[in-house]
């Protein structure tokens, strides 16, 4: 969808003098406060940075700028009711904000870009909120203020995270997870081998997983290591025979599945990159999806399923199976408890969906011609236990992996997973693990700073624990769980503590040193400095669209109807900076 | 020949886009033109917004946001919740545009106001099962349209603490 481009198209037209509060729909409820009294408050604005831009980054920067906003107006009413003065500790000392968002990527987005499967692009519209968000946060008449965008700029290499506790009133880590949440069982390392987030990342587009390419191509296509011709057959149309097995219950173990099994027919009109449909070919037949524990635990949501169950309905040549004995199995008198819930409404109509589709399944006889080609088969109550090889020692790769049939045993809402002693081995050419990203330290945190057990920063309720002036939000700040929308509470969290520690610490503040928005030292005019002197190649918001411009340029689509064909590389984004792209 | 929703919307913006660059327009100085490209940005029903410029009739609704107050605003009949809401500045999100991919325009009805409303769909269904304090008489905003009889309902935003 252009919708970005003509924004700025139309945004670029004479909006300096403007105020850019009336520009577009989302605007509007962006900005609470802007009033006709031309009192400021204090000497200058505040200077926020965000880290990362994800939607943890942008909704925290939106909630800030509104909650500023609201603050100052709800201030000057104070003043201007009141008939004696007011106390200067209640009120706002700053007269607006500037935020800079920081991203280490040229690209904003965070996980809506590299995260949210190509085949849901409904649910990328949200960058039409994120998009809203730079420009200015208060109208000139009242101080001015903005929210700015720098990105290739990589916090711990390109700038220091005490260099910008240096350079702004408060520091807000929003970069989500790097990493993922371990499973130790031997084979890990074998040829064949990736965690959902490598996938992922990969068939969308993300400039530091290429590799993963020839990992996945080798799976599908050569799997005997004699390069036996087969790479052609993915440009002909041709569905592999690969068995393709997913370790983990959540949503983006069912997005791997449905990528896996739909390929270039199902996923030609998507923002999907080129080079990866070239990899998966027309898709693999059969895509094995195993839980440990039973379908009412399993992290996936309806929406995500009932998905899984229509596909062959639509067309793409894809069945999806359950087995009713798994289902029955999962069912114990604690699972049935844990449906009684308040939180069990969803989980009722998860089992009623699947209970439905095992009855399709066992419908389903033998030698059904119309049965589609393709396969998702959902698997519960198995525990990886070992990843085995094919014993090549000249092309050693994954081969299968072997599960223990597990029970549930314990309380409602506390059932764990107890092995049987019954196992079973499922091949598998291309194993990903899906069992959750995992947060990691910034370069130069302090370790106190970081709960490396569960991945994130020690904080209370977004302010980081000990004295200094950082906050996060996101994944970082709360594990990574939660859909983008569980952001906008996250970020409200957070900048009621912002607001908080604003209010409770006036004589920090640096409004009462002599410093202004002019200060060379610090803020936005402070980082481009640093950047500058560093050589830092920083991409702007206007250059951003640029970029994204560039994308959507007719003369790279492979058809009318594709959103987009993402650059596979910082290199070519940057060089569409040049106009050489 | 069958044409998406995406592919009209295409089209729409192009048209625009070309219309613009003839024209040198300034959105400033065409306030219509500039109603008219928001609501062409408006990708999820582009028939159903350029058909607003010509229904006029309103009702009164009031949206009570988290802290309890109350926002009455005049809204057009035929319109979603979720656009008056975006249309009379009331502060609403609504992440996927409405296009049922999430619940943040999660609206919470009275129960005589909620049992006239038509019934949801599965895929309303499925995304109001990840609401936050969802009710017994909650519905997204986004598939409520305004009719002559909300005329002095009350619709609640819910509370999410802050």
């Amino acid at each position: 969808m252009a919708r970005p481009s003509l924004r700025s198209f139309v945004e670029s037209r004479s909006y300096s003098t403007h105020d850019s509060c009336t520009v577009g729909k989302r605007r509007l409820h962006n900005s609470a406060a802007v009033t006709d009294s031309p009192i400021t408050h204090g000497r200058r604005r505040l200077r926020a940075v965000v880290v990362g831009s994800g939607p943890s980054g942008f909704y925290t920067a939106k909630y800030l700028t509104s909650s500023v906003n609201k603050r100052i107006a709800a201030d000057r009413e104070t003043a201007t009711s009141s008939s004696s003065s007011s106390t200067s500790s209640s009120s706002w000392p700053f007269s607006g904000i500037d935020i800079d968002i920081l991203e280490r990527l040229p690209t904003p987005y965070g996980l809506v870009r590299y995260g949210v499967a190509p085949d849901h692009p409904e649910v990328k519209n949200v960058e039409n909120d994120f998009a809203a968000v730079p420009g200015n946060t208060h109208s000139r008449a009242h101080g001015g203020g903005t929210v700015s965008y720098f990105g290739n700029v990589d916090v711990g290499r390109h700038v220091s995270l005490s260099t910008l506790s240096a350079l702004y009133d408060v520091v807000v880590l929003a970069y989500g997870c790097q990493s993922d949440r371990g499973l130790t069982i031997p084979g890990l390392d074998l040829r064949g081998v990736l965690t959902a987030r490598q996938f992922v990342n990969w068939y969308n587009g993300h400039p530091e997983f290429g590799y993963v390419a020839d990992i996945v191509r080798e799976a599908l296509w050569d799997r005997d290591g004699n390069n036996a011709g087969d790479v052609d057959d993915a440009d002909n149309g041709a569905i592999s025979k690969a068995k393709a097995v997913v370790i983990g219950n959540g949503n983006v173990a069912l997005d791997c599945a449905r990528i896996l099994a739909k390929g270039r027919r199902g996923l030609k009109d998507t923002d999907v990159p080129s080079s990866v449909l070239d990899v998966l070919g027309d898709g693999v037949e059969k895509v094995v999806v195993v839980g440990r524990r039973g379908h009412v635990q399993g992290a996936f949501t309806i929406k995500e399923l009932r998905e899984l169950t229509k596909l062959q309905k639509e067309g793409y040549d894809v069945s999806f199976r359950v087995r009713q004995e798994e289902l029955d199995m999962g069912m114990t008198e604690a699972s049935l408890q844990e449906l009684q819930l308040a939180s069990g409404r969803p989980k009722m109509r998860i089992d009623a969906l699947l209970r439905e589709a095992a009855a399709t399944t066992e419908e389903e006889g033998e030698g059904d011609h119309e049965a589609p080609t393709k396969t998702i088969e959902l698997r519960l109550l198995m525990n990886p236990i070992r990843i085995e090889s094919n014993n090549n020692r000249n092309n050693p790769r994954v081969h299968h992996v072997i599960f223990e049939r597990t029970q549930l045993q314990g309380e409602p809402g506390k059932q764990l997973s107890v092995g049987t002693g019954q196992y079973e081995k499922i091949s598998a050419d291309l194993v990903i693990l899906s069992v959750g990203y995992k947060g990691s330290p910034l370069e130069g945190m302090n370790e106190n700073m970081f709960d490396s057990q569960r991945g994130i920063v020690v904080n209370n309720q977004g302010k980081v624990c000990g004295d200094n002036n950082l906050f996060v939000v996101g994944w970082i700040k709360r594990s990574p769980t939660g859909i983008i929308g569980s952001n906008i509470m996250d970020a409200k969290e957070t900048v009621a503590s912002i607001m908080k520690y604003i209010d409770s610490n006036p004589q920090n503040l640096l409004a009462l040193h002599e410093d202004s928005d002019d200060d060379l030292s610090k803020g936005s005019r402070g980082l481009i400095r640093h950047l500058e002197a560093n050589n830092v190649k920083y991409v702007t918001w206007d250059q951003f669209l640029q970029i994204d411009q560039a994308e959507r340029d007719r003369d790279r689509l492979r058809n009318d109807v594709q959103p987009r064909e993402k650059f596979l590389s910082v290199d070519e984004m940057l060089a569409c900076l040049q106009s050489t792209c | 020949m069958v044409i998406n929703r995406r592919q009209l919307s295409t089209i729409f913006e192009r048209f625009h886009t070309a219309l613009l660059a003839l024209s040198c327009v300034d959105r400033k100085s065409f306030p219509s033109l500039s109603a008219q490209s928001t609501i062409l940005f408006n990708n999820r029903n582009v028939i159903h917004s350029a058909r607003q410029f010509s229904s006029k009739e309103t009702v009164t609704i009031t949206y009570v946001d988290p802290s309890g107050d109350e926002h009455p605003v005049e809204a057009e009949v035929g319109q979603h919740l979720l656009d008056v809401a975006h249309a009379k500045n009331i502060e609403l999100e609504g992440a996927c545009g409405g296009e049922l991919a999430c619940s943040t325009c999660h609206l919470i009805f009275d129960k005589d106001v909620y049992d006239t409303l038509p019934p949801k769909s599965d895929e309303e269904e499925d995304m109001l099962d990840l609401a936050f304090e969802l009710t017994e008489t909650s519905r997204l905003g986004c598939q409520i349209r305004v009719t002559k009889e909300f005329d002095g309902i009350k619709v609640r935003i819910p509370n999410d603490g802050y």
